[in-house]
């Protein structure tokens, strides 16, 4: 009889001690997850690829993936998360948050800094285009890994060269700048000219006989300086001010 | 008397050759150095210049006995067969003598290597040009120049501004006043050069000016010897008129240049006076290389005292291309490779 209790006892242990597993929520600094939706060996390697990021690039990256955004839409909630939680590297606070918002379904990246304007909206229809396909699935921690792949391989050197050789930009302006050189190059000269008015003037042969300097009239013009009110309020199109006063670059899809 | 001169050593009977380092006559046989009066003793023969001798087309070399045809101009030449320097008489007899003259300073072989280098500079011209062929067929000539001195009055009126720019408070000021300014003088030209010769492009003569005028001395025959020689096709008085434009542009830059302390000034009326031309026959040291290129005449000519080459450059449209596209080449990859170092 007492074993039979002792056996209840240690799998109500045992039980309590599995499901406390599941009720702590591991998260680390730019993972958030608060619907526990990745395991721990996962926060931590996306927590890697993220401070491998923030050193290289100087880019700060955070995921966060919550049902309760506080009232807020999700732009609302992705840019303040961003804002209040103190994130973004230099003075500017550059970076990029990945919101999963299970309750409204929606996926939303909120860039800052100089974020905005490397990822401008179609780059980022691109990485929705990347991680909405997974959260549909619900497979979470693909769509993690694909923001953040994404982000770090469009990042890198190669990649930027050769988005930069097959813009149409740069053809224009190598061919351009090739064809003002060589047609330059191709008025060669004839030779230089090295006689001027004193060649063949004799010694001491000139002599000025007639020096008239006549003031005739005077006129004064001005002209009003346009005080330049710096317009644009930075960051161009596409942006918007956060309750934090900041402003943010984004966009976001349903899933 | 023949027509034909020519120019032989006293020690072994080869010919004589002006040598334009020594600034001597040199036998090319024997090496054996001659200054002028030890040349004149040598060849014996009175040359009475002053009276017109028979011209003629058709010369014997006394060497080998050759046929030179010599065409109209050809004042001094080689004979093809045995390289012996002639000197025609009659193209340096009657109003056909210079008076004065320039020796040659820079020898054959420099004038290559000055072509060599100038040439290479051309990105575009075709590789032909840069031939050894082409660049041994370098020839030391005589130019024929009609060197002028002339005396030239000048006027010149025009409207002159001063500008001040300053700014304060929200505006900005131009203050400009305005100035009649007239100049006049007058200037004694010197030695003004025009060539003579129809065959010489006066665009690219132009261009190999000034001679250093200090060298000039007076005319002998025996400095053709060595050289080709040209006498003029271009009568006094149409080099005049080429002199003149030369010289109103002289006066004009002349008293501009003493109109100061404007910011603008422009001309609104001018008066150029030239009087006293006097002219003077000279030849004048050229090296000449001609080439053709696609049914076109290139000339480039170096100043044989100087060495300042001047000449028109083909373009090879191959190159051009090659050029361009290389360079394109090259740009879109930094662009590509350099521009993302940045972004």
């Amino acid at each position: 009889m007492y074993k039979k209790l002792g056996f209840l006892l240690l799998s109500i242990i045992f039980v309590f001690l599995i499901g406390s597993q599941k009720l702590y929520a591991y998260e680390s600094h730019n993972v958030k997850d608060y619907l526990n939706y990745l395991t721990e060996k996962e926060v931590n390697n996306l927590q890697r690829s993220i401070d491998k990021i923030k050193e290289k690039h100087d880019l700060e990256l955070v995921i966060v993936i919550t049902d309760d955004t506080e009232g807020k839409s999700s732009m609302e909630f992705a840019d303040d998360y961003y804002d209040y939680n103190g994130y973004g590297v230099g003075d500017d606070h550059s970076g990029l948050l990945l919101l999963i918002d299970m309750n409204a379904r929606v996926a939303w990246i909120s860039t800052t800094g100089s974020a905005i304007v490397f990822f401008d909206n179609s780059k980022i229809d691109e990485i929705l285009d990347k991680v909405t396909p997974y959260l549909t699935d619900g497979r979470y921690y693909n769509a993690s890994k694909a923001f953040v792949n994404f982000v770090r391989s469009d990042l890198s050197y190669f990649y930027r060269a050769l988005s930069m050789l097959f813009s149409l930009q740069s053809i224009l302006i190598a061919i351009v700048i090739s064809l003002i050189v060589t047609i330059i190059l191709s008025i060669s000269s004839k030779g230089k000219v090295t006689v001027d008015s004193r060649t063949y003037e004799e010694a001491g042969g000139f002599k000025l006989d007639v020096v008239k300097d006549q003031f005739i009239r005077e006129t004064t013009t001005r002209v009003k300086i346009e005080t330049s009110s710096s317009s644009g309020g930075g960051g161009g199109g596409g942006t918007h001010i956060g309750s934090s006063g900041r402003s943010h670059g984004g966009g976001g899809r349903s899933f | 008397m023949s027509a034909v001169k020519e120019y032989r050593c006293p020690n072994c009977g080869a010919g004589v050759g002006f040598d334009p380092i020594l600034q001597h006559w040199k036998c090319s046989f024997c090496n054996s150095e001659f200054n002028k009066n030890q040349l004149k003793t040598a060849s014996d023969i009175k040359d009475n210049l002053d009276e017109p001798v028979e011209d003629l087309n058709l010369y014997h070399c006394s060497s080998c006995g050759a046929e030179l045809i010599a065409d109209d101009t050809t004042s001094a030449t080689f004979c093809l067969y045995c390289r012996n320097h002639s000197v025609i008489k009659s193209r340096f007899s009657g109003r056909f003598k210079p008076e004065k003259l320039i020796t040659f300073r820079i020898t054959k072989e420099q004038a290559k290597d000055i072509y060599k280098k100038w040439i290479k500079k051309k990105i575009f011209a075709p590789s032909i040009f840069k031939n050894k062929e082409e660049i041994d067929k370098i020839t030391g000539v005589y130019a024929p120049y009609w060197l002028f001195d002339c005396i030239t009055n000048g006027y010149i009126e025009g409207q002159a501004t001063r500008v001040r720019t300053w700014t304060s408070g929200n505006y900005k000021y131009t203050n400009t006043k305005y100035y009649r300014v007239v100049r006049g003088g007058n200037s004694k030209y010197s030695k003004v050069p025009v060539d003579g010769s129809n065959k010489l492009d006066d665009n690219i003569m132009n261009l190999i000016e000034p001679y250093n005028y200090n060298a000039i001395t007076d005319f002998s025959m025996e400095y053709m010897s060595g050289f080709f020689a040209e006498k003029y096709d271009v009568e006094a008085h149409e080099a005049e008129m080429s002199m003149r434009k030369k010289v109103e542009k002289f006066i004009e830059d002349r008293l501009r240049s003493t109109v100061v302390g404007y910011s603008t000034f422009n001309i609104t009326q001018k008066s150029i006076n030239i009087s006293d031309c006097a002219h003077k026959y000279a030849m004048m040291p050229v090296y000449l290389i001609n080439n053709k290129y696609k049914e076109k005449n290139h000339i480039f000519i170096i100043n044989g005292q100087t060495g300042k080459i001047a000449g028109e450059t083909p373009i090879s449209l191959l190159r051009q291309i090659g050029f361009g596209i290389g360079l394109a080449l090259i740009i879109w990859l930094s662009i590509g490779f350099g521009g993302a170092l940045f972004v």
